[in-house]
């Protein structure tokens, strides 16, 4: 070999020495490199082993403590997977006993089961299923359900699941409150028919009286002395004072049964018309002061309400000049009303008395004490409170809110 | 010209008998008047085809057939149901009277409590439907 040759053979390996080295330095770069992702790769998978147990521990979590029961189910209605309610709620013992949800639909509900049914294969999910199902010592429960199909990772559906509310006791409710309006509807009719009745049967023996004193008065008339006369005119006054209060009681009976619906009532016209209908004196002047508002209500009891207060004003007027202010004020949530008169007033020891039934304070023919318990009454309805304000001799302002 | 009416009154009450006839007396009225003391005997009194009634006054509240019963079973008959029937009645019920409207009447008179007024009241009747052209056999 010569030294040409030789030469040429050194500086070959010396270039595969330099060659090498990089070549290691590159290789240890890289297995630096791997070991930082591997260790990298390391944590992430313990992040994601801990993601994993932490939801599955959440999952865990919300199928054992959740009220309601849950149930999975495969795409035929194999029963896969009860929570402990879901246990208590229908009885069965799935991991000894097979199950398939056909077995614990009501038969009625069958039609609108399997109509839920196509609507979870189709949309993937149900809400809002209402329907009685059977348990396994035959009880029939209401159950609410909402379900939804789950999907494997190719997206394909692989089984179902739903949320099963046991709904029982607030069906019965509905049904019980169902049930129960029926009845009080059935017996306020029942009533109402009853106060007509009896007003007629209490009515018919008065006009008899009447008939046959008229009767005995006009045979005898030349008989009679002035002391018999007035006594005739008593006995008529009597029978007349007696169908009054027949008939305020029919019509005291008879607010909040009719079930007309409520409407718009402007109280201007109510009041415009009242004064027409009312016969006020000439001596009594009515002043509306502001514009009163139209509002939700009843037409007819809004009318007794205006007529029974402006109509005592009018009643219990003892002043030459009689004044009778109908005012209102707005609230955001009510209207407060007032109708102030200038006539005799009532004692303040009155003042939560004269609402009750009977509870006139005038002996008068033309007051039967109910007038102020038909105005509580109708205030009620709409919701609204009254009291008023009084001087004896002075004033007397009553106050009413209705609701807007 | 006015007619004399034959009126059919049905009423139970005898007492408002004796105010209807001691009104037709006091007024001095013509009209023939045929009591029936309840919705039977009145049917009964329809059934002579030859001598019906110009108009029927007919009380609401009674025994056996009520009122309304008898209207309906009135108005079901081919021939008396051209007959007017005026209700005399004390029940101002709203489904009483929407009722009869229905069903079909020619009035609807309340009885008031004051003789009087009675009197008064029974005298318009009897005078429109005296000078009403009536149906006649």
């Amino acid at each position: 070999m010569s030294q040409k040759e030789i030469d040429i053979l050194k500086r070959a390996i010396l270039r595969e020495k330099g060659a090498r080295k990089a070549a290691e330095k590159i290789l240890e770069d890289k297995s630096r490199e791997l070991y930082v992702t591997s260790e990298e790769l390391k944590t992430t998978n313990l992040k994601l082993e801990q993601l994993l147990d932490e939801k599955s521990t959440q999952l865990q979590g919300v199928f054992e403590n959740i009220i309601d029961a849950y149930v999975v189910m495969d795409l035929k209605g194999n029963i896969i997977k009860f929570n402990d309610p879901a246990v208590v709620l229908f009885g069965y013992d799935i991991d000894n006993e097979p199950l398939n949800v056909i077995n614990l639909i009501y038969k009625k509900d069958y039609k609108y089961a399997m109509k839920s049914f196509k609507k979870l294969q189709e949309n993937g999910f149900f809400t809002n299923y209402r329907a009685r199902i059977h348990t396994k010592n035959k009880d029939i429960k209401w159950v609410h359900i909402n379900a939804s199909l789950i999907f494997n990772k190719q997206k394909k559906p692989i089984a179902a699941q739903g949320i099963v509310r046991d709904i029982t006791d607030l069906k019965n409710l509905e049904l019980q409150k169902e049930s129960l309006l029926k009845k009080v509807e059935k017996s306020n009719d029942e009533l109402q028919e009853y106060a007509h009745i009896v007003s007629h049967d209490l009515k018919s023996p008065l006009r008899s009286i009447d008939a046959l004193v008229s009767w005995i008065k006009e045979d005898n008339q030349e008989h009679l002395d002035a002391a018999s006369l007035q006594n005739f005119e008593l006995i008529s006054g009597t029978l007349e004072k007696m169908e009054n209060l027949i008939s305020s009681i029919l019509s005291y009976s008879s607010i909040g049964f009719d079930s007309v619906k409520k409407e718009m009532v402007n109280l201007n016209t109510i009041v415009q018309d009242l004064n027409k209908i009312l016969m006020i004196p000439e001596h009594i002047t009515v002043k509306v002061k502001s514009k009163l508002p139209t509002i939700k209500g009843h037409q007819t009891k809004l009318e007794q309400l205006f007529q029974n207060l402006i109509g005592n004003a009018v009643k219990f007027m003892d002043k030459e000049d009689g004044l009778i202010e109908i005012d209102v004020k707005e609230t955001p949530s009510y209207y407060e009303f007032s109708i102030k008169d200038n006539g005799i007033g009532i004692d303040k020891k009155y003042h939560e008395k004269i609402f009750k039934i009977f509870n006139s304070l005038n002996e008068r023919k033309d007051s039967t004490g109910i007038g102020l318990s038909i105005v509580k009454k109708i205030i009620d309805i709409h919701n609204g409170e009254i009291w008023l304000d009084s001087e004896v001799g002075e004033y007397t302002t009553f106050y009413f809110t209705l609701k807007k | 010209m006015t007619n004399a009416l034959k009126v059919l009154l049905i009423e139970d009450d005898t007492i408002e008998l004796m105010k209807f006839n001691r009104t037709i007396s006091s007024l001095a009225l013509k009209h023939e008047i045929i009591e029936a003391n309840n919705g039977e005997e009145a049917l009964k009194v329809l059934e002579q085809k030859e001598n019906l009634p110009h108009i029927i006054l007919l009380d609401l509240n009674m025994p056996k057939i009520n009122g309304i019963e008898f209207l309906s079973i009135l108005k079901k008959d081919e021939t008396l149901k051209h007959i007017p029937t005026i209700i005399l009645t004390t029940s101002n019920n709203q489904k009483d009277l929407l009722e009869c409207y229905k069903i079909g009447i020619a009035g609807y008179i309340l009885k008031p409590l004051k003789y009087e007024e009675y009197v008064s009241k029974i005298e318009k009747v009897l005078s429109y439907w005296s000078i009403n052209e009536l149906i006649k056999i």
